[in-house]
C-alpha cells in the first residue's frame, strides 16, 4: 500500500441512496479517480469494508435515528475531512420538511401510531452539521456527475472545492433557455444553487430547487421580485422548503421583511 | 434457544437483515428488519401542489424512481380527471422499460449469478463466463441510457409530469435505442435460457397468492387499472386497500400486508405466473417452453421470471417506438379541476406500486403510499421460516440455514442499490488455480507484483512471497512500492501478463488459494481496494484482459501481527507451483 494514498470512505445514511448511486454511474470517470486512492468502506460497491481511520469522508443522506448519529460521530472521530454530498446531508433533505420537533413528532405518530420500535430510535431528519462539523458541501438531488467529479478531485489534491455560488439562471443562459418567469411559471431559478446545469429549464420545466439556496444570490431582491410578478408569499416559500428542509428556516427568517 | 442472523443483508430503502430464532430443532421465528430511519413522506407532501408531489415522492427510492414518478402521476391524473394522449402513454411505457431493463439487468446478474453458478462473486464468475457479464453491464447501461433521455437525468429526471412532458425525445434519440434493443435482442434470449435452465434448490417450495396488475386487453405489461391475483380474482386499483390491508411490526420500520389474513407475493414471478400466458414472440416461446409448476411454488424462480420479463421489454422498446415516431408531439395537457381522490398504481421492477392521493383546494390533504417490499414482507419471512425449518430437520449446518434465507431474501430483490453488499464471497472460483497458473505459464512470460502491508499480519503476503520469488531467482518480480508510476508497469512490459500477490478476502478458510482476473477487479472491488491504481487505461485492456490477482485468503490482518501458519502454508504451495 503506498503511502501518500489517500484513505477514503462513502456513507449513506437516511435517503434514496441516489447520491451513492451516481457515483456508481460514473463508471470510467471512477475507475480513473479511484486510482489515487484507497476507498475503505463503499457499502453499495463492495463487501471488505474496514471502518478504521480516513482523510475523506463523503456521507450521503440525513440522520433519522440514534443509531445513525451515533454512526456520524464516529465517523467524524475517524475522519479528517468530512464531505456532506446530496441535500439530504446538506440541509436534510425533504423528510426534513416538517419544521417543527413538534410538528415531526405528531406526523410520526400518526405513521406509527403507538407501535414502540424494537431496533433504534427514531429522531427527526436533521442535515449532518446538526451534529458534527462537516468541511465541504457537495449539494444535489441527486449530485451531478461533473460537479462530483471536479469537487472530489480537488478535494484529493488538498484544495478546498470551488463550486458555483451563483443561481440556476446563470447556467439557464448559458443554455440559451427563454425564461419561464415571463411566461408567469413559478421557477426557482433565481433562488436555487445552480450546478445541475439548468437541467428542467431545458426541459421547458420550472426549477424546482433541488439544489437548495443559492447563498450568494441577492435573495431578498430575487424574492420581491417574485412577488411583484404576484406570486403567492407562502407558495414561494414552501416551494422553497421542499428540499432544503431545516436549513431552510434560517433563510425565511431573513426574508421576513420582504415586502409583499 | 439460539439465533442466526444476517445483519445488512439487503437495505430496503436504507439497511435491513434478517433473524431466524432456533430452539432445539424448531424455528419459531423469523424476522425480517428493515432500519430504515422513518421520513414520514406521506405525511410531509400533505398541503403539497400535485405538481410538488411528483417532484417529491420518487426521491422515496432513487432505484425505482421512474416508477415512484409514474405511479404519482398515474393517481394524480385519476384524480383531476386528466386524459392524456396516446403518446404521452407510450413515452411513459418507453421509460418504465428502461428502468425495468436497468433494475432486473443488474439483479439476475450481479446479484443472483453468482450464487447459483457456485461462484463466489460476478468476479470470479467472470473468468468462466466472461461474455455474459459483459453482457450484463451494457444492459444495464442501456436501461440508465432511456432513461435519461426521456426523464432528463439518470435518477430523479423532472421530465415526466402531470399531463405530458416537459420536452419530447428527437427522433435521433428514438432511432438509437430502437436499434440497440434489436441488437441486442439475442443476448437478451441467451439470458432466458440460462436463468430458466438454472438449478433452483427446492427448498423452500409452498403456494403462496400471486398479485399483479392487470393490463387493458389482455395484454402483457406493466401498468393497469386492475389487480389480477393468482385465483383469478380481480380487484379494482381504486379498491387496493381490500387487498393490502396495511399493518406495522414493531421490528421494522417498514409496514406489511396481508390479503385475507395471508402474505402474497408482488414482482416478476407474481407478473409471470399471471400472465405469462400472453407473452408472446420470443418471450412467448421462452414461457411455453420453459414455464412449469415450480414456478408457482418456489420464490427462488422469481430470476428466471426477470429474465424473462427483460426479453419482453426488449422486443417491446422498437414496437413502442415504431408508434412513438409517427406521432407528433402534443402539447402539455391543461387541467382546470382542484379536487378528486384517486388510486394509481404500475408494476415497479420488484412489484406492484400503489399511490393514492385525495386533494382539496389544490393541495394534497392525503396520501398513501405502498410499496412492493412492504407487501412481500410477509412472504420473505415466511419462505424465510419455511428454508430454516426444513434445512433444521435434515440436520443442516447454521451456515447452510444462513446461505439459504440469503438466497430466499436475494430472489425477492428488495431494493437493489442497497443489495449490493449483500453478496458475499462465500466460495473460490471452481476452475483450479495451480491449472490456470501453469497453463498461463506455459504460453506467456509472466510479471509478478507483490502488493500489501508488510508488519499487517496476513496483510503482508504478498510482499513476502514476492520477496522469497525473487530469492529463489524467478524472475521479472516487482514489489507494489518499487514502482513509482504505475502505467510504466504496463507500457514497458505490455505483452506479458501481470500476476498480482494478495491476500484476498473472499470468504474462505484461511489459507485457501484462487486466481481472479484482474480485469473484473473494479466492477465489484471485493478482491483488494489497493489493486485499483494497477488499473491501467483502455490502451491496455488487451493486456489487462490477460492479467490476474493470485489471492490468498488471510486470517488475520492485524497492525504489528506476523504472518499466520495457514498462510505461510498457501504461499509455500504458490512458491512451489511457480518455481516448477
Amino acid at each position: 500500500m503506498q503511502k501518500d494514498k489517500l484513505k477514503i470512505g462513502i456513507y449513506e445514511l437516511t435517503g434514496c441512496a441516489g447520491d451513492a448511486l451516481l457515483i456508481l454511474d460514473c463508471e470510467e470517470e471512477l475507475i480513473n479517480i479511484f486510482k489515487a486512492t484507497n476507498i475503505e468502506s463503499f457499502l453499495m460497491a463492495k463487501s471488505d469494508n474496514i471502518n478504521g481511520e480516513l482523510d475523506i469522508a463523503l456521507v450521503e443522506g440525513s440522520v433519522t435515528t440514534e443509531k445513525e448519529k451515533q454512526e456520524l460521530l464516529d465517523i467524524r472521530k475517524r475522519s479528517k475531512v468530512v464531505v456532506a454530498i446530496g441535500i439530504c446531508a446538506t440541509l436534510g433533505g425533504i423528510q426534513a420538511a416538517f419544521l417543527s420537533e413538534k410538528e415531526w413528532k405528531e406526523n410520526f405518530k400518526k405513521v406509527y401510531g403507538k407501535t414502540e420500535m424494537i431496533n433504534t430510535n427514531p429522531l427527526q431528519s436533521k442535515p449532518t452539521d446538526e451534529y458534527i462539523k462537516v468541511d465541504y458541501y457537495l449539494p444535489g438531488c441527486p449530485i451531478g456527475k461533473e460537479q462530483f467529479l471536479s469537487t472530489f478531485t480537488r478535494i484529493l489534491a488538498g484544495n478546498p472545492p470551488e463550486l458555483y455560488r451563483f443561481p440556476v439562471c446563470v447556467e439557464c443562459k448559458w443554455n440559451e433557455n427563454d425564461c419561464l418567469l415571463n411566461k408567469d411559471i413559478l421557477c426557482l431559478g433565481p433562488l436555487t444553487l445552480a450546478g445541475c446545469g439548468s437541467v428542467c429549464i431545458n426541459h421547458n420545466l420550472p426549477c424546482v430547487g433541488c439544489w437548495g439556496p443559492s447563498e450568494e444570490g441577492n435573495l431578498t431582491s430575487e424574492f420581491s421580485l417574485l412577488l411583484e410578478k404576484g406570486f403567492d408569499h407562502d407558495f414561494i416559500k414552501q416551494k422553497m422548503a421542499n428540499f432544503s428542509g431545516t436549513r431552510i428556516s434560517e433563510f425565511l427568517a431573513t426574508l421576513k421583511g420582504a415586502k409583499r | 434457544m439460539k439465533k442466526i442472523s444476517i445483519e445488512h443483508l439487503a437495505r430496503v430503502e436504507g439497511s435491513g437483515g434478517i433473524t431466524a430464532t432456533i430452539d432445539g430443532y424448531v424455528v419459531t421465528d423469523v424476522k425480517f428488519f428493515v432500519n430504515e430511519g422513518p421520513r414520514l413522506i406521506e405525511k410531509l407532501v400533505i398541503g403539497k401542489t400535485p405538481e410538488e408531489n411528483v417532484n417529491l415522492v420518487p426521491r422515496i427510492c432513487a432505484i425505482c424512481s421512474i416508477s415512484h414518478k409514474y405511479a404519482a402521476i398515474r393517481a394524480l391524473e385519476k384524480a383531476l380527471s386528466v386524459k392524456v394522449p396516446p403518446k404521452v402513454t407510450l413515452l411513459r411505457e418507453l421509460m418504465h422499460l428502461g428502468e425495468m431493463v436497468e433494475s432486473h439487468s443488474l439483479h439476475i446478474y450481479f446479484l443472483a449469478l453468482p450464487d447459483y453458478l457456485g461462484f463466489p462473486s460476478v468476479i470470479a464468475m467472470a473468468s468462466k463466463f466472461e461474455f455474459e457479464a459483459k453482457i450484463a453491464l451494457e444492459m444495464k447501461q442501456f436501461g440508465n441510457h432511456i432513461m435519461k433521455i426521456v426523464s432528463g437525468r439518470f435518477i430523479h429526471g423532472e421530465n415526466p409530469v402531470i399531463g405530458g412532458f416537459g420536452k419530447f425525445p428527437s427522433r435521433k434519440e428514438l432511432v438509437w435505442i430502437k436499434n440497440k434493443a434489436i441488437q441486442f435482442l439475442p443476448h437478451v434470449i441467451k439470458t432466458v435460457k440460462l436463468f430458466a435452465e438454472l438449478n433452483y434448490p427446492d427448498c423452500p417450495e409452498a403456494e403462496t397468492l400471486f398479485a399483479c396488475l392487470n393490463p387493458e386487453q389482455d395484454e402483457f405489461g406493466f401498468v393497469g387499472d386492475e389487480i389480477i391475483l393468482s385465483t383469478g380474482e380481480k380487484i379494482s386499483v381504486q379498491d387496493y386497500k381490500s387487498l393490502t390491508n396495511e399493518f406495522i411490526v414493531s421490528h421494522s420500520y417498514c409496514k406489511r400486508s396481508h390479503y385475507q389474513g395471508k402474505p402474497y407475493s408482488v414482482g416478476a414471478l407474481a407478473r409471470i405466473n399471471n400472465l405469462g400466458e400472453r407473452l408472446q414472440g420470443e418471450s412467448g416461446k421462452m414461457f411455453k417452453k420453459y414455464f412449469n409448476p415450480r414456478w408457482k411454488k418456489n420464490p427462488l424462480y422469481n430470476n428466471a421470471a426477470q429474465a424473462l420479463e427483460t426479453l419482453y421489454s426488449f422486443e417491446r422498446i422498437p414496437e413502442v417506438i415504431d408508434k412513438l415516431l409517427k406521432i407528433p408531439d402534443p402539447p402539455l395537457i391543461k387541467y382546470t379541476k382542484n379536487e378528486g381522490k384517486g388510486a394509481g398504481a404500475v408494476e415497479a421492477p420488484r412489484g406492484t406500486l400503489f399511490d393514492y392521493y385525495e386533494i382539496s383546494k389544490g393541495q394534497i390533504t392525503y396520501a398513501d403510499i405502498i410499496t412492493p417490499t412492504a407487501q412481500n414482507a410477509e412472504d420473505i419471512e415466511r419462505y424465510c421460516y419455511l428454508a430454516a425449518q426444513k434445512l433444521l430437520e435434515e440436520g443442516q449446518e447454521d451456515n447452510k440455514i444462513r446461505e439459504r434465507m440469503d438466497l430466499v431474501v436475494r430472489s425477492f430483490d428488495p431494493c437493489i442499490s442497497c443489495s449490493v453488499h449483500m453478496v458475499q464471497l462465500k466460495k473460490a472460483p471452481e476452475e483450479s488455480w495451480k491449472e490456470k497458473l501453469a497453463s498461463l505459464k506455459k504460453t506467456e512470460s509472466l510479471v509478478f507484483v507483490g502488493v500489501g502491508k508488510r508488519n499487517h499480519g496476513d496483510d503482508g503476503a504478498g510482499i513476502e512471497l514476492a520477496l522469497k520469488l525473487r530469492e529463489q531467482g524467478v524472475r521479472n518480480v516487482w514489489l507494489e512500492d518499487e514502482i513509482e508510476e504505475k502505467n510504466s508497469l504496463w507500457e514497458t512490459n505490455s505483452s506479458s501478463p501481470l500476476i498480482f500477490l494478495d491476500a484476498v478476502d473472499f470468504g474462505e478458510s484461511p489459507g485457501k488459494i484462487a486466481l481472479f482476473p484482474l480485469q473484473h477487479v473494479f466492477w465489484n472491488s471485493m478482491l483488494s481496494h489497493k489493486l485499483m491504481p494497477f488499473i491501467p487505461g483502455p490502451a491496455n485492456y488487451h493486456q489487462l484482459k490477460k492479467s490476474f490477482v493470485l489471492g490468498i485468503q488471510p486470517e488475520s490482518i492485524g497492525e504489528g501481527e506476523s504472518i499466520s501458519q495457514a498462510i505461510r502454508l498457501a504461499m509455500k504451495k504458490i512458491l512451489d507451483e511457480i518455481r516448477n
